[in-house]
């Protein structure tokens, strides 16, 4: 059992594990630079510590400072969320080396996992279907020599990558040496390593990911797939499952592929084995994530299982509590980004003014902000993820859109109206869901679908509101509390 | 009274009558909460005001206007290329007096970890580059400024 963990992350995943650790009856400590002073994670912890230094490398990616307050304030382990340090081998290895226990896979199977080239090598040897691609060893010469035999389009990647940085779609040989500089330039500064690797870019295909959990009593199993097609700039939008593209017998052969991936690094923990699923249902081993991911969510409500509080309970040395694999209904989760889609989804700044989130049935908002809270250039501009549950899928696409018909955000550009019509995009609603959709239906980029009865009615009650003053308030300076209420007086004493 | 859009200006006159205000056969109701009658139906609106643009949230939908003191100029910042966020410049790719067509690329800066092109709006000729690669530009800073 867990006693004290200390949280090595911030905003939206600081939030959800700081949340379990409560439930758990495990210490929470979060940990925070001066910029997140004051925001929702660092009140969720039972003991917040402030991160001295600025910017990500003498913060949040500091490892000396992180493991140095982990001992100080007595934690026994450091959960890593995700991103920030949670695939660096190095720092669960300098976890480990402290005494302290690391809530993730071991560093072995960080490393095996995370260099893209070392994964497809391990994977091949487990009998797990890989991309058909050229791997890459050294530099700039050998990515212009190697991609004539791989074919175009092609994707460049970055090596050591995720998130989307030094990754690059090449569909032109002339435009391949200034893709891959720059390729090579994002994966330096994102990661401090610039090796880059080819493979064919299978258009058309979905993205697919099984979720996996292993505790270390030899059980491994799957929690079924993860739909996450809809992509922007290679970063994931809107997520679902189960998919449509999955049939009872496809999921059973690509989760054993995936309990067989986690088995070949005798994984411990949470984690997902990323698949790209041809339109003729072949199946090929993408990448393992060895850590929580975001979009866990979705699992978590369509198969009942917590996997933040097993990752706590098999790190904790007991054996996961999870049943046969049992999945019910239909999950979707929308990422909220501040960012432009009508302006090729750039990121977006801002204070958040108005910050109204939907509820009702069915509807699990999992933020790391609130109203008020200034939105900044030093983070990633994903604010919060919108997840609901519905019978069916039909009603899962329906209550989202009421949801985010109801989710006010006003001071800082977001995605919440594209996420809207997202919903009722007839592709979507048929299922049609490929990871380049956003570039086939809106080539042009996309713009709101707004009628001019709607845009003369926000021009109306911005009229009227300029005209009232609405919202300033009026300070009737001293008036009110000038005069004592004698309930609150009564209020006080019986509260 | 008259409102700056990113489709351009618009002017509105509302009828005013206590608290409520009609225009096109709509009316809103002020006081501590909007509501906006449209075709005998009641819709909730949120709005705020930032600087000089309010926000408002209808239906579903999230617009800004922005507010155009009467007399204001009209001089709109055409020609010049600002930085869309706080960054850093990468690349510098035309020098002063380059003539450039609609769509080159004429920097590329790094802002929140992804980089970005400037692209040029129109034809024309560059007229003076504000940064240098390396620089640090603040949001909202005027890169470069094109001429006719």
């Amino acid at each position: 059992m867990l006693k004290r963990t200390l949280v090595a992350n911030r905003g939206e995943i600081a939030c959800r594990i700081l949340r379990a650790c409560r439930e758990a009856g495990i210490e929470g400590v979060a940990i925070y630079a001066s910029n997140d002073a004051g925001t929702l994670f660092t009140e969720l912890a039972d003991i917040s510590v402030q991160l001295e230094g600025e910017g990500l490398a003498e913060t949040y990616l500091n490892q000396e400072q992180i493991l140095q307050i982990a001992i100080d304030t007595g934690c026994d382990s450091i959960h890593p969320g995700f991103g920030f340090l949670s695939e660096r081998a190095d720092f669960a290895q300098a976890v480990m080396d402290s005494g302290l226990i690391w809530v993730g896979p071991s560093p072995d199977a960080i490393t095996k996992m995370g260099d893209k080239m070392t994964a497809r090598i391990t994977m091949k040897e487990a009998g797990v279907p890989v991309i058909p691609g050229e791997e890459v060893t050294g530099g700039l010469d050998e990515v212009l020599q190697i991609a004539p035999s791989v074919g175009y389009p092609l994707l460049l990647k970055a090596t050591a990558g995720g998130g989307g940085k030094g990754m690059r779609a090449v569909h032109r040989q002339e435009d391949l040496e200034s893709e891959a500089r720059a390729a090579m330039r994002e994966a330096l500064n994102a990661f401090g390593d610039d090796r880059i690797y080819v493979e064919r870019l299978l258009t058309g295909s979905r993205h697919i990911e099984i979720q996996v959990l292993a505790d270390k009593y030899g059980k491994t199993i799957h929690l079924g797939e993860r739909e996450c097609s809809v992509q922007r700039r290679h970063q994931k939008v809107f997520e679902e499952s189960p998919s449509v593209a999955l049939d009872a017998e496809l999921r059973e052969a690509m989760g054993e592929a995936a309990c067989a991936a986690a088995r070949a690094v005798f994984y411990e923990g949470a984690g997902t084995v990323e698949f790209l699923v041809t339109p003729d249902g072949e199946f090929f081993f993408l990448e393992m994530n060895t850590r929580i991911q975001v979009e866990h969510p979705v699992t978590e409500m369509v198969t009942g299982v917590d996997l933040v509080r097993e990752q706590l309970r098999i790190a904790g040395g007991q054996p996961m509590s999870c049943g046969p694999l049992n999945m019910r209904g239909h999950a979707i989760e929308v990422r909220l980004y501040a960012e432009d889609p009508s302006n090729n989804f750039l990121p977006a700044i801002g204070e958040l003014k108005k910050f109204i989130a939907p509820s009702g049935p069915g509807v699990r908002l999992d933020t790391g902000v609130r109203e008020g809270d200034a939105v900044t250039p030093d983070y990633d501009p994903m604010l919060a993820k919108l997840i609901v549950w519905a019978p069916s899928r039909e009603e899962a696409l329906q209550r989202m859109g009421r949801a985010l018909d109801e989710f006010v955000v006003l001071g800082c550009t977001t995605n919440v109206r594209f996420l809207r019509e997202l919903c009722t995009n007839q592709d979507v609603v048929d299922g049609w869901t490929t990871t380049d959709m956003i570039d086939r239906l809106w080539p042009d980029g996309w713009n709101p679908n707004i009628s001019e009865q709607m845009s003369n009615a926000g021009l109306l009650v911005a009229a009227a509101c300029e005209s009232t003053n609405h919202g300033r308030v009026l300070t009737s300076s001293g008036e009110s509390s000038a005069i004592p209420s004698p309930f609150s007086t009564i209020n006080r004493r019986f509260p | 009274m008259e409102f700056k859009t990113s489709e351009g200006r618009i002017e509105i006159d509302a009828k005013r009558t206590g608290s409520a205000f009609t225009h096109e056969g709509m009316t809103i109701h002020t006081g501590d909460e909007l509501w906006l009658e449209i075709d005998g139906r009641k819709h909730k609106a949120v709005a705020t005001k930032v600087g000089d643009v309010w926000w408002v949230h209808v239906n579903g939908h999230t617009m800004q206007f922005e507010v155009i003191e009467p007399g204001a100029s009209s001089s709109d910042d055409e020609g010049g290329l600002s930085a869309p966020m706080p960054g850093k410049i990468l690349e510098v790719h035309v020098s002063e007096g380059q003539s450039v067509k609609s769509g080159d690329v004429l920097m590329v800066m790094e802002a929140m970890k992804m980089e970005h092109k400037i692209v040029a709006s129109s034809d024309g000729k560059v007229e003076s580059i504000h940064f240098r690669e390396g620089d640090q530009v603040p949001q909202g800073a005027e890169l470069l400024s094109l001429g006719e």
